[in-house]
């Protein structure tokens, strides 16, 4: 019932709304274009451990820490990941004990 | 003295026999409980690759163990025999209570804030329903 009622109303409203549904995703993108010639939308990167609500970083998790180093086995910085400051600085603890047991390389090798 | 809890990470080479892999882990066994520690589980992570070569060896056997105990004095001697002792290649003990106790306080903390939080969203639930029973008399 609560369906009907609602497709009727949408119905009702159709004359003057016509145009609102369609006019509504033109107008998204209009809106960013008039402020400049480049609009770069960036993405904001979150940070992983956040979302997860992590309260500790487990270092025997290398594949956890895996996508936080670099090729060659460096640890990447906030900048690249999004990793807020706390976690990262429990991050870069748990890649270095990880390290330390040969979970992680120091440097890749040749 | 507050009790502590550690990690011990060894690795063994990976041509050791099952044999020497059990008497390694019930000599270290004998080690903790004879300087007055416990050790909580023994886990067997079995053959597994290592990041970098030691020994000239790619490979080795993980053991994973939780240490329990009131002074440092288990680690210290855990750590003097897996020096000794051949078949280790590689050995990590990482002090974890500080860390656990820190993990606990954020969760209780997390925990009183949504405790407190579903009072603000349960107001604002019903508010949704109500906008649609009132559109549906103009239709």
């Amino acid at each position: 019932m609560a369906e009907e009622n609602a497709q009727q109303s949408y119905g009702g409203g159709g004359g003057p709304r016509s145009s609102g549904p369609g006019g509504g995703p033109g107008g998204r993108p209009g809106g960013p274009a008039k402020r400049g010639k480049r609009n770069f939308v960036r993405k904001k990167k979150v940070c992983r451990f956040c979302v997860d609500k992590a309260d500790f970083i487990d270092y025997k998790k290398a594949e956890i820490l895996a996508p936080f180093i670099q090729e060659r086995g460096k640890i990447l910085p906030r900048r690249m990941t999004g990793t807020c400051a706390r976690h990262q600085r429990w991050l870069t603890v748990a890649i270095k004990r990880a390290q330390n047991i040969a979970l992680l390389p120091f440097a890749a090798e040749l | 003295m507050e009790e502590r809890l550690y990690d011990l990470i060894f690795i063994l080479r990976p041509d050791t026999p099952e044999a020497d892999i059990d008497k390694v882990i019930s000599t270290l066994e004998h080690a903790a409980t004879e300087k007055g520690g416990k050790i909580d589980s023994v886990n067997k992570w079995g053959r597994k690759r290592m990041a970098y070569r030691v020994q000239k060896l790619r490979e080795g056997y993980f053991v994973y163990m939780v240490i329990r105990s009131s002074h440092g004095e288990v680690v210290k001697e855990l750590e003097r025999r897996l020096k000794v002792s051949d078949p280790v290649i590689k050995y990590l003990t990482v002090r974890l209570d500080e860390e656990l106790k820190r993990q606990d306080k954020l969760k209780r903390h997390r925990e009183r804030r949504a405790a407190r939080r579903p009072r603000k969203t349960v107001p604002a639930a019903p508010a949704m329903p109500g906008a649609e029973q009132t559109a549906a008399p103009t239709a």
